[in-house]
């Protein structure tokens, strides 16, 4: 096994055959609905890129931050104290997502969960509650089920590259991608800041690279962005590195993004998945 | 092995040379005695889904598509595991499949299907794209399954001579067979149908090794002694 610092560097690399191409962390519905001004605001792009960080992506480091702590600790979370009933039937809060509207609701977090191959399905190592933990800062499912998505791919080819990785993980679960990433940086050695970082720059090189391919972008240029939020990124990683806690990874969100992506999925003409 | 795994036939071609159409053939031909999937490789729209599924030759629940990001050459050959994952899912999910066919998003002359993901494939070229296109050649032209030469009805309307085509195709290609198509022309369809009903055999009973076709085109360069020389780099 390399370096920890050589397999940061791989997972950071879009040619690691693990889907990277299809994605475009949502810049594809969000040019759609006008970003960048079909050209004239290509800045925009940046901003985008770390508007992200600040929100959805910070919460992916988070998440893949504790997921490493608890592999390392070996010992499970305490499960958020629950403070209310969620699936309480009747439970006024809960009423309009109910699954009891729709037996079929995607909204249905508990299905989500019993999925074949998916967390849910008998994992001893504590990460089932970080997972829930993701899941329940992300509202989006379309959000929830591309991440899933991804961390399949990536577990795909981890579970080869590194072994070590099938002791915790089922092999082709859909398991959110910051979960698979904290799990391969335990394993690897890669430190919570290395791994924040890999989040970090992964996302931010997701939305500038697929830039290239949605606009008028200079692609000398898009590296000069990229090279611009390394501030941001580094910030993030000083943020969530010291995280162990479940009940401490923040909850930013970013609406306009989980409806861009909700409507990325109907959408007919599409480069990127999501 | 998985019991559920099944032939999984690749077509590659480039843009607009008849894939989408000579899969529906395949469906269309092959669905009463064979268990079927697809999964294709959409450039920008679903219209080769939409266009499978409205054809009616199978049930639309059996065709799947997938995004490429604008790299459709990447999801057949650098990067496959969208694609594999995909193939997987629709294995499980309508087990067990005989056959399943992956249409590549169109590409240029060099896509070829990485062996990780197909057992086999075919190149599809047009007579429209030109008569000297097959012997251009190129991976696929030369070491796909089987080349198809497609749309041959058309081949009066664009002054292309198939016969001739198809020799110089066969000679780009050492013995492996080429097939002159065209929907109009049952005969030909139903070597189609033979070719693809012998290879699902074969495959099944592991008669069948998988041939890479490989990025990397047979070219020629002059030698010392000013002859010839075609290869293909094995490195
Ligand atoms: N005349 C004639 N036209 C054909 C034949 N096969 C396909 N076509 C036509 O060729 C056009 C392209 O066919 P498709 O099957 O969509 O080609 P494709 O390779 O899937 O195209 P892309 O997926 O866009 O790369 C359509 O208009 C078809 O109707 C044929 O045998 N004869
Ligand atoms: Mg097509």
């Amino acid at each position: 096994m390399g370096t920890a610092e050589l397999v940061a560097l791989m997972l950071a690399d879009g040619r690691l055959p693990t889907g990277g191409h299809t994605q475009s962390a949502g810049l594809e519905p969000a040019v759609r609905a006008g970003l960048g001004a079909d050209g004239k605001q290509l800045h925009e792009v940046q901003t985008y890129a770390r508007d992200r960080l600040r929100t959805v992506t910070r919460v992916d480091a988070a998440v893949a931050v504790v997921a490493r702590h608890v592999i390392l600790t070996g010992r499970p979370p305490e499960p958020p104290p629950s403070r209310v009933d969620w699936s309480a039937p009747g439970s006024p809060s809960r009423e309009p997502w109910s699954p009891n509207h729709n037996p079929n609701s995607r909204l249905d977090a508990t299905a989500e969960q019993a999925k074949p191959g998916g967390l849910g399905s008998g994992l001893g190592s504590g990460l089932e509650v970080v997972e829930r933990a993701w899941a329940a800062r992300v509202s989006s499912q379309v959000v929830r089920e591309a991440v899933r998505r991804q961390g399949r791919l990536l577990l795909r080819l981890a579970g080869r590259v590194w072994p070590g990785v099938g002791e915790y993980l089922p092999p082709d679960g859909e398991i959110a991608r910051p979960i698979v990433l904290g799990v391969v940086a335990a394993v690897t050695g890669l430190s919570a800041e290395q791994l924040a970082r890999v989040v970090a720059y992964d996302d931010a090189q997701t939305v500038v690279s697929a830039s290239l391919k949605l606009l008028p972008v200079d692609p000398a240029e898009a590296a000069t962005w990229l090279a611009a939020l390394h501030d941001d990124i580094e910030k993030l990683v000083a943020d969530v590195a010291p995280l162990t806690d479940v009940d401490k990874i923040p909850a930013n969100a970013a609406p306009l993004i989980d409806i861009h992506a909700q409507n990325h999925v109907t959408e007919r003409m599409r480069l990127f998945h999501a | 092995m998985p019991e559920t795994r099944s032939f999984r036939l690749g077509v590659a071609g480039p843009v607009g040379t008849g894939k989408s159409s000579l899969i529906a053939t395949i469906c269309r031909e092959l669905a009463d005695e064979l268990r079927l999937g697809v999964i294709t490789n959409d450039i920008y729209t679903d219209e080769d889904a939409r266009l499978l599924r409205s054809a009616g030759v199978l049930d639309p629940d059996r065709i799947r598509a997938v995004e490429t990001g604008a790299c459709p050459h990447t999801a057949i050959r650098d990067d496959v595991t969208p694609n594999l994952i995909a193939v997987e899912d629709l294995e499980r999910d309508f087990a067990p499949l005989d056959v399943v066919l992956v249409e590549s998003g169109g590409d240029n002359l060099t896509a070829t299907f990485s062996p990780a993901l197909v057992d086999a494939q075919i190149f599809v070229l047009d007579v429209a794209g030109g008569g000297d296109v097959a012997r251009k050649g190129g991976p696929g032209i030369a070491r796909a399954d089987l080349l198809v030469v497609n749309k041959t009805d058309l081949a009066p309307y664009v002054e292309v001579d198939v016969d001739r085509m198809v020799k110089d195709a066969e000679a780009a290609r050492d013995g492996k067979p080429v097939l002159a198509l065209s929907r109009k022309d049952p005969a030909s369809v139903a070597k189609l149908k033979e070719w693809v009903r012998h290879m699902t055999a074969q495959v099944s009973t592991g008669d069948h090794t998988p041939v890479d076709p490989g990025p990397m085109a047979p070219h020629s360069h002059v030698g010392e002694d000013g002859s010839v020389i075609t290869h293909v780099h094995t490195h």
